[in-house]
Parts: structure tokens; sequence; C-alpha cells
């Protein structure tokens, strides 16, 4: 008899999440099986006891999932999974914190994706704002993005917590090599005068780029909104857009709405949890495994 | 036919994913986890998960106790053997921290190796615990004093501690645990000089034998590693050693059982025990009594 494909789902959170919950058991695995209220300092004793408790060719069948709501803790966690393992007792692990490393790839590979379309260009030395970009789903697509080449601004309310969050983005995930800096939403009527790109990642129901400010970037080219509820973090931009003109943009700016965001997301993480079920050799994955991932999705669909 | 359905009754915050893999291969459908459950709820979920099922439903439900605790694990054993009222019946199997399947594992590996080398039964011997104050080590304490051998549960730091499980214990289970504490080389050879066989059962990575007390033993006959992080528990013991000479007992013709042998009759035991919960016709109650009977009998 096959043994069941096992997904161990951790979370520093009081509950997972019903979306990787539904993801996970949509993408083959049989069980998933939730531990809520992690630490850290319990991620090394759960992973030992997930691999010492299966043959090495039943634990091909046995992944490990990090949710959560913070990027830090999750990527620490992820770290400590992958050192707790001894070969060859040891499982795939894949880092998703509130969905946003899926979510950061889908917008960012999705905004790379119009660049070359629209713009025959690509991220490399592009100036980028991340507004409300201190969350999850900003810091993930900060990163990406300037790991990718460009350079990023953070926005926040508060400077001196979004200048905390580049800090952070840059040494903890840029690995020194990204080029982050902060900025307050006050100022971002001075920034969006060069700026190429805009991501608006903020809570639903705001707006944080009026039309006003659209018409002032001369520079704008690509603009993405992970809002799907209105209105829209990005005036003229609606949730079904991908790759529209952006009314009011000098510069023909297009514009990516939540759900195009969304549908890359859903096959993102979705293929991220087959191809631990597939895999010969343990995966450690995070948001720059999902950004590859997100590209070859978006690629693959413009070819057909 | 319904699907089968392990209840796992854990007082920690959070199940072993050691038993949700061991509980899944064994072929149950589906694991419902129950966290931070106090003994006074155990009634009460018994109940509901027995009367919610017809007769036929009922053989495909289980409940599985988990937890850290030796002593809270088996009265939530009790009160859901209690619970049940004939013929709503359903098998429990009480394994807190793989507790009583690693212990059944460990004194029935030593106990073949004690009668393959030395002919002997645990009853002709004195045991010793060390790190027995833990939940293997008492496990193995019980199972070795009620198969006749002169027992002694030793903690490193308090004799109290080692005296409150015997207590605790032989008022539980009938079998005679006996206290000594040992922390320096000089206490360990005084306590174990003339001691027939010796459990480790202290945490991983740590080595409670070095060469030089073991070089002071003159009964020793096995002895029994369950610690798999290096360092190793006994000096020269390795994880893989199954019936292998212990080097340092260099005054006496003592055997080894690493942590690899035992954990291998930990995993069959398991297995058997969850594999017997879905395949009886009439309802078991399993401890460390049915999972040394399985131990014993895989290795016998």
């Amino acid at each position: 008899m096959e043994k069941p494909f096992i997904l161990h789902m951790l979370t520093t959170a009081k509950n997972l999440s019903p979306f990787d919950v539904n993801m996970a058991m949509d993408a083959g695995w049989v069980s998933a099986m939730s531990y809520t209220n992690i630490e850290a300092s319990e991620v090394q004793g759960l992973v030992q006891d997930a691999i010492f408790s299966r043959s090495a060719k039943n634990l091909k069948r046995t992944s490990i999932f990090i949710g959560g709501r913070d990027t830090k803790q999750a990527m620490d966690m992820l770290k400590i999974a992958k050192r707790s393992m001894i070969p060859p007792f040891e499982v795939s692990v894949f880092a998703d914190p509130s969905g946003a490393f899926t979510t950061a790839a889908a917008m960012v590979a999705a905004v790379e994706y119009h660049l070359l379309t629209k713009f025959n260009t690509t991220l490399e030395g592009k100036n980028i704002l991340a507004l409300a970009g201190t969350g999850p789903v900003g810091q993930a697509a900060a990163v990406i993005a300037a790991k990718a080449g460009a350079n990023v601004r953070i926005i926040g309310r508060q400077l001196d917590k979004a200048q905390h969050i580049a800090d952070l983005c840059n040494n903890e995930f840029g690995e020194g090599k990204t080029n982050i800096q902060a900025g307050a939403d006050a100022d971002k009527a001075q920034y969006i005068k060069d700026t190429d790109i805009v991501f608006a990642t903020g809570a639903a129901g705001i707006e944080l780029l009026s039309a006003e400010l659209i018409a002032s970037a001369p520079q704008l080219k690509v603009a993405a909104d992970v809002n799907a509820v209105p209105p829209a973090g990005i005036a003229g931009i609606s949730a079904m857009d991908d790759g529209l003109l952006i009314e009011g943009s000098v510069n023909g700016a297009v514009g990516v709405g939540a759900l195009a965001i969304g549908n890359v997301k859903y096959q993102t993480q979705n293929l991220l949890l087959k191809r631990m079920i597939q895999s010969d050799k343990p995966l450690y994955l995070h948001f720059e495994h999902a950004f590859d991932v997100a590209r070859e999705y978006i690629k693959s669909t413009h070819a057909k | 036919m319904k699907r089968s359905i392990l209840h796992m009754l854990d007082p920690m915050p959070n199940n072993s994913p050691f038993d949700i893999n061991m509980a899944l291969d064994a072929g149950f459908d589906v694991l419902m986890p129950y966290n931070n459950v106090k003994l006074e709820s155990v009634h009460g979920l018994t109940q509901d998960a027995i009367f919610s099922r017809s007769m036929g439903g009922v053989k495909r439900t289980g409940l599985f106790i988990g937890g850290r605790n030796l002593g809270l694990a088996i009265d939530m054993f009790n009160a859901a053997k209690q619970a049940m009222i004939p013929p709503f019946a359903i098998s429990v199997f009480a394994d807190p921290s793989g507790a009583f399947t690693t212990a059944a594992a460990l004194v029935a590996c030593v106990e073949k190796e004690l009668r393959i080398k030395h002919g002997k039964e645990l009853k002709d011997c004195k045991a010793m615990i060390l790190g027995g104050t833990g939940p293997v080590g008492i496990a193995t304490g019980i199972i070795t004093s009620l198969a006749g051998a002169h027992t002694t549960i030793v903690d490193h730091l308090y004799l109290e501690t080692a005296q409150e499980v015997g207590v605790q214990y032989n008022r539980r289970f009938g079998c005679d645990l006996h206290a000594a504490v040992a922390g320096s080389d000089k206490e360990k050879i005084d306590v174990l000089r003339d001691v027939d066989l010796i459990f480790c059962t202290a945490k991983a990575g740590i080595q409670v034998l070095n060469a030089k007390v073991l070089k002071e033993l003159t009964q020793l006959k096995v002895a029994g590693d369950v610690n798999a992080v290096p360092p190793l528990g006994i000096e020269g013991v390795k994880r893989e050693d199954n019936g292998t000479p212990l080097i340092h007992a260099e005054n006496c013709n003592a055997f080894a059982v690493g942590a690899l042998a035992v954990g291998d009759v930990k995993y069959h035991v398991q297995h058997d025990l969850l594999v017997s919960m879905l395949e009886t016709e009439h309802p078991v109650y399993l401890d460390f009594r049915d999972a040394f009977k399985t131990a014993q009998k895989i290795l016998g």
C-alpha cells in the first residue's frame, strides 16, 4: 500500500489559514495536519519527530509548510527546519507566511512581464515605490524586486517603522546586496516624480495613490495593486486589470489589479505545493522560488 | 465502509508529528487532533466519540493519548476506558512522548541479548535506569520491575526526584522501583558496581557513562542506550550496536544495544499496535504492557 502524502503545517498564529489548507489539499496532499502557536524553539523537535517516523522512501511523501503572519519568523523557522534535517532523513519545507511570498512573487512577476511587453525593459535600475510596503507582502515584493536590480523605497506612515523594515529586508533577506530604502507617506508626492513602478500593498479599502499623483508621475510605467476591495489602492485600477492603460498617466503606464495578481499567486502556490510532492530531493522554498515559478507560469500562459 | 477515524487527545498545545505519521501509515483514514485536553474532559470527549457512530462505525474509531507526562496519560487512558458503554466502546492506545513503545523496545532488546549472551532472564538481574525520571526512564523502570528485575531509578541531581517516581508508580502499577542519585563518576561507580543491566534514558546529546566508570564495573551484562544524538549516552556504544561487545567495560563480559536498534523495534511496535486497533473485532486498550509483549514477539 502506498503511504499517504502528509503535509505538516506549522504556524506561529493560533490557527492555520483555510486558504493554505485548501491549497494543500487541492495540490494533492492527502493529510494536512495543523500545528499552531508554534515558536521557533519548537521547530527542531517537530521536524525531527516528522523525519524519524518514516522511511527515507516515505519521507518523499512528507513535507512541512510554514505559515504565520511574520516574514522574519517564517524565514527563521525555515532555516531552523533545514538545519534540523539528518540526511537521509529529510523532507521539503515551504515557507509562505500570510501567503505573502507567493502574492509578492506573483505581483512582481506580473509587473516584470508588462515592463517587458509594453516598455521593452526590465526591473534592473528601476525606481520602485512600495506603498504601505511595511507588511509581509510589501517586504517580500521589495526584496524580490531589489534582487532583480531595482531600487526600492518602502513607504509607510511612520518613517522610523519603514526604515526598520527596509533595514530588515536588506540585512535578513537581501544578503546585503539589495538597495531598499525607506520613505514617509507624507513625502510620496516628491518620490513619485522619478518613480517607474508602484506596488500598492496596503489594507483593503484605502486609496494609497490618487489620480492627482498618477498625473504627476512622468516616468511611471507599471502600477500594481493587491487590494481587491473598493476603493482600489491605486486610483483608476480595477481588480480585473492586467496591463490596461491607467487613465490620466502621462507616460502611458499600465495597471495590474488584485484578481490578475491573485490568479498568478494561486497558480504559484499550487505549483510549489505540487513540486514538493514530485521532487526526488528535499526542497527549501521561499519567496525566491515563488518568484521563479511565477515567472515561468506567466511565460507559459503567454506562449500559448 | 466508513472511514476510520483516530481521535488524538493531547494535553499539550500540539500533537507530535511522529505519532501523526505513524497513525496515517498504519492506515487510519482521518486523524483529528484535540489539543490542550484536560483530564476532566476525557470522559465527555470519549462518549462523544462512541455515541456518534453505528456499531460498524465504532469499530472504525479509535482514541490515541499522547502528551509528555506519563502519569497524566495513564489517568486519561483510564478515564477513557471508564467512559465506554458497551457495546459502544472503542480502542484506546496511550503512548505519551512515544515513551511506552520506546521503553518496551529498549527492554525487549536488552532482554534478548541477556538471554542469548548470558542465558539469563530479567528476574535474575539487578537493573539501573540512568536518567530514569523522564517518561522513557519511568516506563523502562516499570516494565523491568514488573518483569521481576530488581530495578532502581537513578536521578543525576536529587534522590527525592527518583523517590517520588518510585512512590507514584509503585502505587499505580504494583511495581517495586527503588531510588538512587548519582551525579559524579564516583557516585556512578558506587551505584553501578554490582548491576547486571544498565538502561540509559537520559536526555539526547548527553554522555552519562564514560570509559572510566565502565572500567570499574564487574557484573554488567547488557547496556541499552536510547540516545541517538552525539555524544551518545554511554561511551563506546554506537547507534547501530545490537549485541555488540561494550569495549570500555573491560572487567566484564558486557554487550551493548544502541538507539537505532531500539528505534527500529519501537517503530514496529507502535505500527503494529495502531494496526491492531483497526483490525480488532473487540476494543483493545493498549499501554506499555501491550507494547512490551509486542516488542518481545517482534524480537522473538
